[in-house]
């Protein structure tokens, strides 16, 4: 177990090695040059060199690269461009908002999404299953910016009963008070940002329970007395959420960043929409700490997902 | 003696996705005496599998019943409701499965597989109690070291051993019937002769048996009687000597001269030719008509009915009309 883990982390430093150089050049590689945003040219050459200094810029490439490294080893991912302020600082403050919603979005995909589609399973062919069927088709099909708009439209502008952006309304309140704001606020981005992933969960899991119910197990399983619901619950669903928990799990590692839209669309202060400022801004530094978050998340998820598949499925053995 | 199971002129079929019912069983008729062993032979496809999954009351969902009584110990299993079959099934009645390999749930370790029967049906026992039943079981098929091997998987175990955890999951509660639908087709033959070994000891000790099987030779190792099926029919049953010694149906005929013996010439094994029709084309009158070196005019336009052709013989062929008594 040990050696596995230890395997494991040597494994996910490297696809994180390679994402920071990947982004780190491909940022760079963007056709537009952040010193002429940032630098007005009303400035006096001097402190424009000053400036270009402060941050590198004035460095050969490669050496911008080996600077930039040596200063992540120690935690450092720089001065952010636009906000002049510590990456990492930044990053902190947004991060929170973003885990929440994905904490709000897994809820919603959980603790409904994989019930539905065993319902579905469970009545296959029956009408309440052909409209579950309908419904996670579009689902799946739909364009998530206008989901995001017709929510918008029809909650905070025809009916008036959410808000249409931001995580709180302005001043911050305390306390609960600030937490119930918070959830007033997170409905809608919630809503926008479940739907696929709900629809995929429904779906995945409706079609494993379907195959699993046609295995002779389940037949076994009658044979000794079992009624239907023990059935679906003790011998079909453990064997037909392993495949649904490797597809969720790795949703969520790529929605740590993936949200870009949504947040943009609800003005919701965190990751995603911080990557879309940066893009606006050309903020080198911020970009690469979005990207550092984003392949850690998929790097820790991919390794928890290995988890619980292993607890769900004894053939699977993490020491070799 | 008083019957364990009797079937009762039982007919069903499949439903195909326009709606249309074609009939594989025809008019099944057998029973099986306490503590007595009955072997059902045929052809793959026969219908062999679906007599005894209609007895357990699960056939697949397209299946139809079309008529006649199953009855187990006095009730007719057809009639009953889901909550009745499921006190009957795993407790008076269980079964073994033919592919050991699948039948197992991968998940869950095999004490907790075995002793979800006697959970089931005995909620009364304590944990200690059911564990203690799971490794006596296990120690009775065969199954070395019980008390460490009930935490494993069923991927720890070979074929064969995971055929033993059928079998002990079957017998644990000691059933009136057990029914072995060909418990030994997916071993190697060297399993397959200590599997059978087992049932055969089983055998003395619990209720009856109903062995499911294409094998002539397991029937006459453990049967008492025989009842040979050929697409969907009955056609020929009796005791195990009166099929064996004089086989009366052509089919049946066919089969045992097709069983290589000590004394075969040097020549090739006889065969039936023909293959065995499938449900889509079966045709009115006898199902053999097609393949029977017998066939006689009245064969192709109507089924024959059963006749006793001695005191423990009954046979469904035309060529017989006018001997014994008639309609059984």
């Amino acid at each position: 177990m040990t050696r596995y883990v230890l395997r494991r982390l040597g494994r996910g430093l490297l696809t994180i090695f390679v994402s920071v150089t990947l982004v780190f050049f491909i940022v760079r590689a963007m056709p537009s040059d952040p010193v002429s945003l940032m630098i007005s040219p009303q400035m006096s050459k001097a402190a424009q060199e000053q400036l270009m200094h402060t941050y590198g810029l004035d460095q050969p490439l490669l050496t911008q690269y080996v600077l930039y490294m040596k200063e992540l080893l120690i935690g450092n991912m720089g001065i952010s461009f636009a906000k002049r302020i510590p990456v990492t600082e930044l990053i902190a403050s947004r991060l929170p908002y973003t885990l929440v919603l994905l904490a709000v979005v897994m809820l919603i995909v959980c603790a409904i999404g994989i019930p539905l589609g065993v319902y579905a399973a469970t009545h296959k062919g029956k009408l309440a299953d052909r409209i579950i069927s309908v419904l996670v088709t579009v689902g799946i099909s739909i364009f998530i910016p206008f989901m995001a708009f017709l929510l918008l439209y029809i909650f905070a502008f025809r009916l008036k009963v959410l808000p249409t952006g931001g995580a709180y309304t302005p001043p911050m309140k305390e306390g609960m008070a600030f937490v119930a704001d918070v959830a007033r606020h997170i409905v809608l981005p919630a809503l926008a940002l479940a739907i696929t992933n709900f629809a995929n969960a429904v779906l995945y899991t409706r079609n494993s329970m379907i195959d699993v119910m046609h295995e002779d197990y389940i037949r076994t399983a009658r044979a000794k007395g079992a009624d239907e619901k023990r059935v679906v619950h003790k011998h079909a669903l453990n064997n037909a959420l392993i495949p649904t928990v490797t597809v969720i799990g790795m949703q969520i590692g790529i929605m740590v960043g993936g949200a870009t839209v949504t947040e943009t669309v609800f003005s919701w202060p965190g990751i995603g929409r911080l990557i879309y400022d940066s893009v606006n801004a050309l903020d080198y530094p911020t970009l690469q700490g979005t990207f550092l978050v984003m392949a850690v998340a998929v790097v820790i998820m991919s390794f928890i997902v290995d988890l619980v598949v292993a607890r769900l499925d004894p053939r699977i053995k993490l020491g070799d | 003696m008083a019957n364990v199971v009797e079937f009762k002129n039982y007919s069903m079929g499949f439903r195909d996705d326009d709606g249309a019912v074609s009939n594989l069983l025809d008019g099944i008729s057998f029973s099986i005496e306490e503590g007595k062993a009955l072997g059902v032979v045929g052809e793959s496809g026969c219908g062999k599998s679906m007599t005894s999954l209609s007895l357990m009351r699960l056939l697949p969902d397209a299946a139809v019943v079309q008529g006649g009584e199953i009855l187990f110990e006095g009730k007719d299993v057809l009639k009953l409701s889901d909550k009745e079959m499921q006190t009957i099934r795993g407790d008076r009645l269980s079964m073994i499965f033919q592919e050991p390999m699948t039948a197992l749930n991968p998940v869950i370790t095999i004490g907790s597989q075995i002793g979800e029967c006697l959970v089931l049906h005995h909620p009364e026992l304590s944990k200690e109690e059911v564990r203690s039943r799971v490794i006596d079981a296990l120690d009775s098929v065969g199954i070395s070291n019980p008390e460490r091997r009930l935490d494993q998987y069923p991927h720890e175990f070979s074929g064969g051993m995971r055929q033993r955890v059928m079998i002990a999951m079957a017998i644990i509660n000691h059933p009136a019937l057990l029914i072995a639908d060909e418990p030994t087709t997916a071993l190697d033959v060297t399993i397959q002769a200590q599997i059978l070994d087992i049932m055969k000891r089983l055998k003395g000790e619990s209720g009856s048996l109903l062995m499911i099987t294409h094998n002539l030779g397991i029937v006459a190792e453990v049967c008492e009687e025989v009842v040979v099926m050929y697409a969907g029919r009955a056609i020929e049953r009796g005791t195990l000597a009166a099929i064996f010694d004089n086989p009366m149906h052509p089919y049946t005929r066919g089969l045992m001269a097709s069983i290589p013996t000590m004394h075969s010439d040097k020549g090739p094994l006889p065969t039936i030719p023909g293959t065995v029709p499938t449900v889509y084309d079966f045709k009115p009158g006898c199902r053999f008509a097609d393949r029977c070196p017998h066939c006689k005019d009245i064969c192709t336009r109507e089924a024959p009915q059963y006749r006793w052709v001695g005191d423990d013989h009954i046979v469904a062929c035309w060529l017989y009309e006018g001997e014994g008594d008639g309609n059984a």
